[in-house]
Formats: structure tokens, sequence, C-alpha cells
């Protein structure tokens, strides 16, 4: 009896010290036996991925560089799931413990989010002009005009169309480009003669209307429209979403529905099996067509960019590396190890792996004049409008998919769909004071 | 939080170990050798599974339940600050204006009314068909539970083709042989919710078919050749033999398959996403919590949600306990 409670009594005082020394135990900072820097990067893939390759090949490449300078970079690996945000909570129990990464890769539409929440670091001044200068200006994770990251990559968005069922139909859409894009009136053109043809015009993906894909998708129609989305603080979207002009957009995207275009029954299959006429998607499709397609569309296909309102908008936004406020002050070797991931040979690589478009200019790519790829490359650069930055973007995308589910369904009547708008900017609206609040 | 968290470790472990060793204590001061070995060995073994209780039911709902009285925003985790009542008087506000808090509930009222009573009914069918002593019965027992073993993701996955709007979907396909026109099942408000009790109910009730059987096999027999040499019919025998043979069972079942239902969120979130006509309670507290980061409002709706079955589930037990 007296040894089990000594056991007893043993295992519960060893429980509180082991406890205790974990509670006490504390970052040993940053800087090795060696004498070097070292920072800090975490990525949302999983190392074994050809992306998560790339990255690995990169800090490599930047601790050979690097070893005179004794800076060594460390990276981590935290694959982002579909569900439960898991790799934001990395981000943020890390945060909280004082252990942040020195630089984290982010998705760009959350960028507002992270500033808002002082999670990362301002790199305004840690940029230089020319540096700046050499990506897309809307790639730059700006917020409140300071810059909180820069792009690892970027992606483009258009419409797929088979070129096979354009020429049967005898749609010619040669004389629409990313230099003279086709207007609205000339998009539902094409749709309704592929209609009369018999043929499904288009898949826009309508069936899926439940994660971020649709609202990547759709929300350059509203910019198309002279419409937006919220004000430049990304506090106020009462009087943006809903705005005038912002109704023509959805309206736009509405009648597509309404006169048989498109809807939910349509799927992006229907344009893999040669069924449908176009499907909008973005540049990641290229890949899947190319390979798993290829029996039924080969080389009769082609990309045209998004059609023209009042004015051009195409989808564009992928992930960014930004510096973070982890309790480092001297930021100098991120910011080499910043500059050194974001750089054009770092963004040619890591895009070679991940076939998605370079988002500095200076990297020089071998696309065809007129090739898919060149097509969308080109529109990112002429017309690539970033999705809303606020702090309540979460709310923003779930708001954008009420009405886009709304639009899909054929039985929407135009003053149900209003009011699902109305609906969608209060809830937005909502969402921005509460945060605001509570900063 | 890992400070918060080992404070809470700790104290458990001091009280537990306590307790431990004040009854060991008191055992032995009855001079009762043989309850003090008992009494210890009982405490050794019921050890892992009290910290593993500890760990992932009584701690985070000691989190949420102190989170539900915070402003806490999953960004700012080392920003949190004690509100008060105020993230419940949101909730109410967001019912009031008929929200999407309002229609969660509407919705899992919806879904708890339908499929507790078909789920149920679908197992003890199923468990009495199975419970005959027929050759072949066993490949029907593995096919009713088959279901049961299939990520609910997966099942999602699986029905959303059969419920496709497309004229090609399955069930439209099949239903256009008899003329009836496609329709977009999960689209429309009236047969949403319906599509998804009848898969839950579908996916759920091998379960409850087993539970349901090994409580048959309780029913004496000669309960049956008694209540049949009485003139009873096979309705009769039902009612008055194998339902109250049942009892305890259908107790156990209904309170379980109702607290699974007040839960439902992966197939709405899989077949449809967040929408006024399939969102329920547990789908709108994860859309809170995790992608809009609101990890205290999310609390407080978990804490109303956790008194709310609580209570109905105390009442379901007092209701159906026998005399």
């Amino acid at each position: 009896m007296n040894k089990l409670v000594k056991a007893l009594a043993a295992v519960t005082l060893g429980s509180i010290v082991v406890c205790g020394a974990a509670a006490c135990s504390k970052d040993k900072g940053n800087v090795d036996k060696e004498g070097n820097t070292i920072v800090k990067i975490l990525v949302h893939v999983d190392e074994n991925t050809p992306e998560g390759q790339a990255y690995k090949k990169r800090v490599d490449a930047f601790n050979t560089s690097y070893r005179d300078k004794k800076i060594k970079a460390s990276i981590s690996f935290k694959a982002r799931s579909s569900g439960a945000g898991g790799y934001e909570d990395t981000i943020t129990q890390k945060f909280k413990k004082g252990t942040l990464d020195d630089i984290i890769a982010f998705d760009s539409p959350n960028c507002a989010a992270y500033a808002n929440s002082k999670i990362l670091y301002d790199s305004t001044d840690l940029v230089d002009a020319a540096t700046k200068a050499d990506f897309y200006e809307s790639s730059l994770n700006v917020y409140e005009n300071k810059l909180y990251g820069l792009p690892i990559q970027e992606s483009s968005a258009g419409f797929y169309y088979n070129k096979r069922i354009f020429n049967e139909v005898g749609i010619d859409v040669s004389g629409y480009t990313v230099e003279n894009p086709w207007t609205f009136e000339q998009f539902n053109s094409v749709c309704q003669q592929l209609k009369d043809a018999g043929k499904k015009p288009l898949s826009m993906q309508l069936d899926n209307i439940k994660d971020e894909t649709a609202t990547y998708l759709l929300y350059p129609f509203v910019y198309a429209s002279g419409g937006s989305f919220n004000d430049s603080t990304g506090y106020t979207a009462k009087g943006y979403f809903d705005s005038e002009a912002s109704k023509k957009g959805y309206e736009f995207l509405y009648n597509l529905v309404q006169k048989g275009y498109t809807d939910s029954t349509v799927k992006d299959s229907d344009f893999f099996a040669g069924n449908a006429g176009m499907l909008l998607s973005s540049g990641w499709t290229i890949p899947d067509i190319e390979i798993k397609y290829q029996a039924n569309l080969g080389n009769d296909w082609g990309i045209l960019p998004y059609p023209k309102g009042v004015t051009v908008a195409s989808a564009m936004g992928s992930w960014s590396f930004g510096i973070t406020n982890n309790g480092v002050k001297d930021k100098s070797a991120a910011k080499e190890l910043l500059l050194w991931m974001t750089s054009p040979e770092s963004s040619k690589i890591i895009t070679d792996a991940t076939g998605m478009i370079p988002a500095r200019k200076s990297v020089t790519t071998n696309y065809e004049a007129g090739s898919p790829r060149d097509v969308l490359m080109k529109q990112l650069a002429s017309s690539g409008k970033a999705r809303p930055a606020t702090p309540a973007y979460p709310t923003f995308t779930a708001s954008f998919c009420n009405v886009a589910y709304a639009i899909a369904d054929k039985n929407t009547k135009l003053a149900d769909l209003n009011s699902k708008i109305a609906t969608a900017a209060d809830s937005v609206q909502a969402e921005m004071d509460r945060i605001k609040n509570r900063h | 939080m890992l400070t918060t968290t080992i404070i809470i470790l700790a104290v458990f472990v001091a009280a537990f170990a306590a307790f431990v060793v004040w009854d060991l204590v008191k055992a032995k001061k009855h001079r009762e050798r043989f309850r003090v070995k008992s009494t210890a060995t009982a405490y050794l073994m019921l050890l892992p599974a009290i910290v593993l209780a500890f760990l992932f039911i009584l701690l985070p709902i000691l989190y949420s339940l102190g989170y539900a009285f915070t402003d806490y925003y999953s960004l700012t985790p080392d920003d949190i600050n004690f509100i008060g009542f105020d993230n419940f008087a949101d909730a109410f506000k967001e019912i009031g204006n008929k929200g999407m808090l309002y229609h969660a509930i509407i919705n899992t009222l919806i879904f708890v009314v339908g499929v507790v009573p078909l789920q149920i009914g679908l197992a003890l069918g199923l468990a009495l068909f199975v419970n005959r002593k027929k050759r072949g019965v066993k490949i029907f027992k593995v096919c009713f539970f088959a279901p049961v073993v299939i990520s609910l993701s997966v099942t999602a996955f699986l029905w959303l083709e059969i419920l496709s709007p497309a004229e090609t979907g399955l069930l439209n396909s099949l239903l256009g042989i008899f003329g009836i026109k496609s329709h977009d099942w999960l689209r429309d408000p009236s047969t949403a919710m319906l599509c998804i009790i009848i898969l839950s109910a579908w996916q759920g009730c091998g379960y409850q078919m087993l539970i349901f059987l090994s409580g048959l096999t309780n029913i004496r027999s000669e309960l049956y050749e008694a209540a049949s040499l009485d003139g009873a019919g096979v309705w009769s025998k039902f009612i008055h033999v194998t339902l109250p043979g049942l009892r305890s069972t259908l107790v156990f079942v209904i309170i379980t398959v109702f607290i699974g239902a007040c839960r439902v969120m992966i197939q709405p979130m899989i077949m449809v996403g967040y929408q006024e006509h399939v969102v329920t309670l547990s789908y709108y507290m994860y859309q809170q919590g995790y992608s809009f980061r609101w990890v205290g409002y999310s609390s407080s709706i978990a804490l109303l949600m956790t008194i709310v079955i609580g209570t109905i589930t105390l009442l379901q037990r007092r209701l159906l306990r026998g005399k």
C-alpha cells in the first residue's frame, strides 16, 4: 500500500516537474554555435511535393551563397489541409508563443488580416523601388499603403475554349486577344451561337460554389462592370459591394444563367469530355488538359481572356512570402532570405515546379506567342486585379459565394438576387465593423 | 495557452492524486487489506482513460467555457479580453435578425426531427430483418453495416453524384425513365435537408442495427413462445414483447442518435456549402471559429449548444426511463 501511495505521489510530482520544465523552456535565440544567424521560413506545402522540393532547393542554395555572411536559413513544412485551417493554426500558435518563423508563406487574400493582426512586418523600407517595380503591381501584398509581402508566384484564369466546336459552329474568336479583349456583348453573342447550335456553351464551375475557387473565378466581372467590393481602408463594404456598378457585374453573370448559357448542371468535366464550348478556369487546368484530357481535346483548345465591360479585369493571386513580427528586431537576415526566395531565379525554379505564372516581370519564359500560357501571362500583366484587401476577407468570400449561389440558380428572380446582394453587403459590413471595433 | 493547460493539468493531477491517497488512507484505516489493493489497482487501471478523457473532453470543454466570455480572435491569440455576455447577446441578436444562426437552428431542428425517427426506425427494421435465423442473412448484415465504415466525406461525395442536378445524374436519370423532369435536389430548399436526412440515416443506421441486434438476442425466446400460445400475432408480439425488451437499448440509441444528429456538419459542408438552406449549428460554429476566426463567439455558441443538448438528453432519459 505504502509503495503504491509513494508511486502515485512520485507520478504526480514527476508530472508537475516535467510540465513546469516544459512551461519554462524558451527559444534559444537565432544564432547557432558557429555564429550563424538563423533565419526560419515556414511554407504551406509538403516537403515531398514538387513545390516543396523547389523551396528546399532554393533554401539550400541560399545557405551555400550566404555561408560567408554567416546567415543560415532553416525551412519548415506544414502542409495546408483543406480542413480546419491547420496551417493558419500553426502560424497563430507560434505567433502567440513568440516562436513564429522569420518568414511565412501566406495566401495573398490573408494579407490584410495578418497585417492588421501584426503577424506580418511592415517591409516597405526593406524592399527597394527597383525590386518592387519588377513585380506586377497588383501582386504586391500592400495594405494601407504598406508592403507586407512579396509574391512567390502568380496565377490567372481565362475561358478555355474548344476549337473543334467553335469551328463547327462557325465562331471566329481570333480577334479576341488580351490587347483587344472581347466585350460582354460579344461574349454573349458567342454563347448564343453555341446554344443555337445545340451545344452547351459554357461551364463556369457553378456546380461547385463552396470554396475560394468560385470567388476567384467570378469576382473580376464586378470590377469589369466598374464596381468594387470595399473602400481602400478595407473597412467599408456598404455602398461598394452593393453599388449600382457592382450590381451590373452580378447581373451580367445572372443573365448568363437566365439565358441558358450556363448553370450548375454544366461541369468542368463537360468541357474536358468535349461537350461544352467553354470553361472558365485558372491556369492550373492547363496541365490537366495536356496530360489527362489529351485524348478528348488534343491540341484543339485555347484560352480567351476575360471579357470587357466598362473596363477589363481578370483573376489573379497566389501565395506570398512575408517577414513576421516575431520579436526579432534585426530584420536584415530575414530581408536577405525574402529577396532570395522571391528573386527571379527562385521565381523561375518555383514556377517551373508548380506550373504557375512568375510574379516577376524579369523572369524569361519561353511561352509561344498566343499559346494558353502566353495569354494568361499577358492578361495578368495588363488586367490582373487582386481580390479585395480587407481584414474581413473570409466573410467577404463566404458572402460573395452566397450571391454566386443565388446567381447559379435558374429560379432566382432578379429582386431576390438584389436582396441577396444587400444581405451579403450587410454581412461583410458587420464583420468589418466587428474587426475594427475589436482592434 | 500552454501555461494555462499545464496549470489546469497540474491542478487536475493534484486533485486526482489527493483523492486517490485519501481513498487509500481511508481504506487502510479500516484495515481492509483487500479493499486497499483493489482500490489502488482500480485507480491505476482507470488512469489512462482518465488522462485521455481529461485531455480530449474535459480540457476542451473548460477552454470553450472560458473563451465563451471573451473576444478571442484567432489571429490575435495574445490579446484576449473578458467581455461578459456580449457573445451571447450577439448570438441572440443574430437569431432575432433571422441571420445565419437563425437558419442554422431551424435546419438543425429539421434534421434532428427527421433523422432521429428515420434512422432509428430503419435500424430497428433492419435488426429485425437480419435477426431471423435464415440462410444468407449474414450477407445482409454486412451490406447494411457497410456504409458505417465508409467515411462520411466519401459518402457525401457518392451522394453528390446520385443527386447531381444534371439530367445524367443517377437519381434524375432514374426518374427520367418515368418522365419526371430533372431536379436540383440540393439547391432546392424544400428538398435539400430531406436529401441530407436520408443520406445520414442510410449511412448511420447500420451501427444502431448492430446495437438493436444485441438487444434482440437478450430477449428470451420463452416470452415469444408464451405470447404465441396466448394467440399473439407478429405485430402484437413486437409491441408487447420486443419493444419492452428493447427499452434500455432504445433509450441508449435515441440519446446517441439525437446527440449525433445535433452535431451534423460534414454532409451540408461537402454537399452544398455555407448556404442558408442547409447550414447547421455545428457548421455555423465551425465557420465562425475557424473560417472567420471568432473563437470566442464560436465557443459561446458551443456552450449554448452543450446546455441545450444536455438538457434535452436529461429530459429524454427521464421520460424514457422504465419504472
